[in-house]
């Protein structure tokens, strides 16, 4: 009697993820994270939802309903369920998938697929976004980002222009909780920052009679910021609020401050004889050319608020070459790696401005390349199967089947 | 063992019935919610208006949504936006007149005493209206305008109220998000929504008072800065209740007031008072109503009201006196001339009108759709080829009875011819649709639907040609009843002109054309399998097949195939709709919900396939997971814009309780499924047993 061929851990391994089995668990995890993710989008926002679901750093989902009780599900972060069907794609539809013409379009549609899902990786680590608006007439050589707050300190010298500043990075920021406090020290300044009572989404609110905060918030110079409700449609309306303390040399305090995202102006305060300036705003993303608008036209349906037609006649400066383009809805601007969107119009009865989203993706075109692989794969693969399916046996030659 | 096998049989159309009584209940119950308590109104002195005043009032061109469009279109919608249907029935004698919604809206602009009296409103709750003093025979109920009038009290009456309720709590609602509402707040937005509505209506009726008369008298001679030659003057143009008669002073009449002295109370004298008063109202409500005054100055592309075309005048900055002299008198003529709306001279007064306002549309290059938009409301393609397919599909279902012989023929052909021209109306429907909009087939979500039902219908139809099994067909002609029907109901209760222009971002044709129309096919193909796997389930469990194998080998290799057809079709569209997306915001991907519903579809498809290679499911588990795809597909294209986020916010609804229904039905088709598989599996089981038995008694 023979003994019983041996399998490797390895061939165990590579059998297990190569195996429809896995394919069809992660494609159900998925399925399961997309569905939950979309649904939650109603009540926690696109954007939180997307970090919740969907982000590298989420190893563990549970979904929450909109009265906030937990669905006891516990469910991967679908970043690494795709991460683990690439896998599978890779070794069972690539590797271990029988070779020949028959099975030509799966392998096929398998690589573009895989070839797609690599592509929102690369987008995922390393692509980045911003907004830039430019007023008619103006120039801008800077976007900012959607959803990262810096706080900026400078100083105003004697004819009151704003030096370089001092960029606390919303790295720091990001995960700031109410009762979490901040030390910040600056090289260029020897007075410090205490931060505290950082609210991710807030409200500056004038203390009066008919606003008077609710949850003890420290009124400072009449104004005092207390937490708001998040807007889950439009992320963008979302501000973070804080407040600082300056503590000079010794650590001793000198003056309280509140930022707050939404303000459009510095807070000032003063320290051995100089004037200083501080603000939480959206962080700069310098730009490697200059846009200069020459003209923007916004156009409505007759008698309506319907956009019907936008558009920015734009020239890029990139290392003193002019170059002149126009961008319109869906049509958008492409330039070593950038790509200028007209995302915004607005002309409020002064100049009109564009807003331009602007993006770096290096891999902004694979998707597209990927669909037409895909498509040609799968078309031969279900054409081979309507084929086969007409001439097999399922024409009725005689008998019909249904009484 | 015939005991046995009696009992399954029992068992089995116990379940059958249980799972269709679900279906037809879940059915029942959308049709029902939809419609309102109905009756018709005793209206003693309503008189129809003639076919030739309707057929020249349906070619007026009107601007609205962005485009000019007949007034039988504007007409059509706006009664759906009241009324939720386009028939409208009231009783005057022994005659029942249908009223529709041209005839409708010339009531509202032509005799608004008429219109108040018949009952617009569809209520959906009427205990809206209740605190107002408005009576109602029905949760669900349709009122009039002088229903609601009569409701209220001595001091203001009940649209009074309701206007000033709603004011209110418009005032107390802003600024809170819609999805935070409490139940209270719910139903104040409801007094907010229904207040809007009749304010609306108001707005119709009483936009051609100005051209009406009917300011109260004053004595002119009072007034300061009008000399008693320029009043003589002026009553060889009008007399002084007409509008009219003070347009060219309109700026001494207004100086005259603001200088004439006060009474003791503060107030001008009574009657100039209720002067003023009606001056101005006539004045804002003409602001109101359609546009349908082509501007003097071409270069202009907004369309005007009576009242926006003679405010410049007011203001003495008209540059083109002559023609809005011209407008305002044709138009003042129409109104008179309805006093005798069934007239020579009505009818004459309104053919000037609309012939005017055509010249004027094609010397500005608009309007030349009006005539064939008019025929396509006309030739009603959907509801046509909802017939057919009904014909086609009751014949089918007779010859389900009768399939050999000549008998059998006839009425396999005769269904082939109806199911023919079924899918020619709804083509033709949609070709006319693309024709007027100059866009591709779907453009938004109503275009889905009648796209969806002829791709299904098609995809059978050729399915039937390669099979040739004469069932198919019958469930093309199914799905084709069905959603026609859908289209009909979603029109009525969205009441939206879908045929307007779009925003800028969907203004694509190419993206229109690709990624939209792909995505539907994969939405068609969804439904297809999901139906075939339906029907199959009822009758398999039925056992009602000659040949159960054969037909379940046929059944799941169709419906297999289905699944390959809609995965490529849903991958593609919604790779399309990523790259669209990347060209028109920025990024490929935003986890955006409509874009996830697409995913969905695909993930669902590839789940299906694998699960099959991986030894997972088989016939059974294949028409089940099939089944929940129908649930996949109706959450991609109706769930998620009911989420009411994301960048994809041109699709959304409120209130599509069928989406639940239709998610029930699937679930009852799906336990049927799980019951047909468990009694296989258990009469599978009897076999093997009397099989080993047998064979352990001949051993």
């Amino acid at each position: 009697m023979s003994e019983p061929k041996k399998i490797s851990w390895g061939v165990r391994i590579f059998r297990f993820f190569a195996s429809f089995q896995l394919a069809v668990v992660c494609l159900s995890l998925l399925f399961l994270l997309t569905f939950f993710g979309t649904i939650e989008q109603k009540w926690n926002g696109l954007y939180g939802t997307i970090q919740k679901y969907f982000d590298l750093d989420s190893f563990i989902v549970i979904p929450t309903l909109a009265s906030g009780k937990v669905i006891p599900i516990i469910l991967p972060g679908a970043y690494w369920v795709i991460v683990v069907l690439s896998i599978n794609m890779f070794l069972g539809g690539l590797l271990k998938a029988r070779k020949g013409w028959k099975k030509a379009g799966t392998l096929v549609s398998h690589f573009a697929i895989l070839f797609m899902l690599i592509a929102g990786a690369v987008s995922s680590v390393s692509k980045e976004e911003g907004k830039m608006i430019v007023y008619q007439g103006k120039k801008s050589d800077y976007a900012q980002m959607y959803h990262d707050f810096d706080i900026e300190v400078f100083r105003y010298d004697e004819k009151g222009d704003r030096e370089a500043p001092a960029i606390i990075d919303s790295k720091f920021l990001a995960d700031l909780e109410p009762k979490h406090k901040l030390q910040a020290a600056f090289e260029k300044f020897d007075f410090g920052f205490q931060i505290d009572s950082y609210q991710k989404v807030s409200e500056l609110a004038l203390a009066g009679p008919d606003s008077m905060p609710r949850d003890n918030e420290e009124i400072v110079d009449g104004f005092f910021i207390a937490k708001a409700e998040k807007n889950v449609k439009e992320e963008g309306m979302n501000m973070p609020g804080c407040y600082v303390t300056v503590k000079d040399k010794d650590g001793k305090d000198i003056q309280r401050l509140v930022l707050w995202g939404g303000n459009p102006f510095p807070v000032s305060f003063s320290y051995e004889g100089s004037r200083y300036g501080v603000c939480l705003l959206r962080k700069i993303w310098p730009m490697p050319f200059e846009v200069e608008l020459h003209k923007t036209v916004g156009e409505y349906h007759p008698n309506t608020q319907i956009p019907r037609w936008f558009q920015s006649d734009i020239t890029k400066v990139f290392d003193g070459e002019r170059e002149d383009y126009m961008i319109v809805m869906n049509e958008p601007a492409r330039h070593g790696g950038y790509t200028i969107f007209q995302a915004d119009w607005a002309d409020n009865g002064d100049t009109p401005y564009s807003g331009f989203a602007i993006v770096k993706n290096p891999s902004d075109k694979w998707p597209e390349y990927a669909l037409y692989i895909a498509t040609v794969g799968l078309l031969f693969h279900f054409l081979f199967m309507l084929w086969r399916f007409a001439g097999g046996s399922s024409r009725k030659k005689s008998n019909p089947s249904a009484q | 063992m015939n005991h046995d096998s009696s009992n399954s049989k029992t068992l089995r159309w116990i379940l059958v019935s249980i799972g269709l009584v679900i279906q037809f209940v879940l059915i029942g119950i959308a049709i029902k919610g939809a419609i309102p308590h109905d009756e018709v109104r005793e209206i003693p002195d309503y008189s129809p208006w003639s076919e030739e005043v309707i057929e020249v009032a349906a070619g007026i061109p009107v601007q609205e949504g962005g485009r000019v469009k007949p007034f039988s279109t504007y007409a059509r919608f706006k009664m759906l936006s009241f009324h939720g249907d386009l028939t409208l029935e009231v009783k005057s004698g022994d005659t029942v007149h249908k009223i529709g919604p041209t005839e409708w809206l010339l009531d509202c602009l032509f005799r608004p005493d008429l219109a108040d009296k018949l009952p617009i409103f569809r209520l959906d709750d009427t205990d809206v209206v209740k605190p107002f003093g408005v009576k109602t025979a029905k949760r669900r109920d349709r009122i009039s305008m002088t229903d609601l009038m009569e409701g209220g009290d001595a001091n203001r009456n009940g649209f009074e109220q309701l206007i000033d309720r709603g004011r209110e709590l418009m005032e107390k609602l802003e600024g809170k998000k819609k999805e935070n509402f409490n139940e209270e707040e719910k139903r104040e937005q409801k007094i907010v929504e229904f207040a809007q509505l009749a304010l609306s209506y108001r707005g119709f009726t009483d936009s051609l008072d100005l051209l009406r008369g009917g300011l109260p008298p004053i004595d002119a001679s009072k007034l300061k800065y009008l000399t008693p030659e320029v009043v003589e003057a002026l009553k060889s143009v009008a007399e002084p209740t007409e509008f009219l008669f003070w347009m060219p002073v309109y700026r001494q009449l207004m100086s005259s007031l603001e200088e004439m002295p006060r009474e003791e109370n503060g107030r001008l004298p009574i009657e100039y008072g209720a002067f003023v008063y009606e001056f101005n109202r006539q004045f804002e409500f003409s602001k109101f109503g359609m546009f349908w005054l082509p501007p003097a100055d071409d270069k202009e592309e907004a369309w005007t009201t009576v009242g926006r075309m003679i405010e410049p005048a007011l203001q003495g900055g008209v540059q083109n006196p002559e023609r809005l002299m011209d407008d305002y008198r044709s138009l003042e003529s129409v109104v008179k001339e309805a006093r005798r709306p069934n007239s020579s001279e009505f009818l004459d007064a309104l053919t000037v009108f609309k012939n005017t306002q055509r010249d004027r549309a094609a010397g500005r290059d608009e309007g030349d759709i009006i005539d064939s938009e008019i025929s396509y409301y006309e030739r009603n393609y959907f509801m046509k080829a909802l017939v057919y397919f009904l014909i086609a599909f009751i014949i089918s279902a007779i010859g389900w009875m009768v399939m050999e012989g000549l008998a059998g023929k006839g009425i396999f052909w005769s269904t082939v011819f109806f199911y023919i021209v079924g899918t020619a109306y709804v083509s033709g429907g949609i070709a006319h649709r693309i024709f007027l909009t100059g866009r591709p087939p779907v453009s938004n979500l109503y275009d889905t639907i009648p796209f969806i039902t002829a791709v299904a219908v098609i995809v059978l139809g050729l399915a039937e040609v390669l099979t040739r099994r004469r069932l198919l067909l019958s469930m093309g002609a199914v799905i084709g009843v069905i959603g026609l029907f859908f289209a009909f109901r979603f029109e009525m209760g969205d009441a939206k002109d879908n045929m307007d222009p779009l925003r800028a971002v969907l203004d694509s044709n190419y993206w229109l054309a690709t990624h939209v129309v792909t995505i539907s096919i994969g939405y068609s193909g969804g439904l297809i399998a999901c139906f075939l796997s339906t029907v199959y389930v009822y009758l398999a469990l039925a056992g009602v097949m000659k040949d159960p194998q054969g037909f379940k080998r046929f059944m799941t290799r169709a419906v297999y195939g289905i699944v390959c057809f809609t995965l490529l079709f849903s991958l593609v569209g919604t790779v399309l709709g990523g790259i669209w997306a990347n060209d028109s915001w920025g990024r490929f991907w935003g986890w955006d919900p409509k874009e996830n519903g697409a995913l969905l579809i695909v993930l669902w498809c590839l789940i299906i396939l694998h699960a099959r290679l991986a030894g997972w499911v088989k016939d059974w588990g294949i028409h089940l997971l099939s089944i929940f795809m129908g649930s996949v597909v109706v959450f991609s294209w109706w769930g998620v814009n009911m989420l009411e986020v994301g960048l994809h916010s041109y699709g959304f609804i409120e209130g599509a309780n069928s989406v639940y229904l239709f998610y029930g039905s699937t679930v009852a088709a799906m336990l049927v499924s799980a019951a047909a598989w468990g009694v296989e599996r258990h009469q599978r089981g009897q076999r093997k047993l009397e099989k080993g038995l047998k064979g352990g008694q001949s051993d």
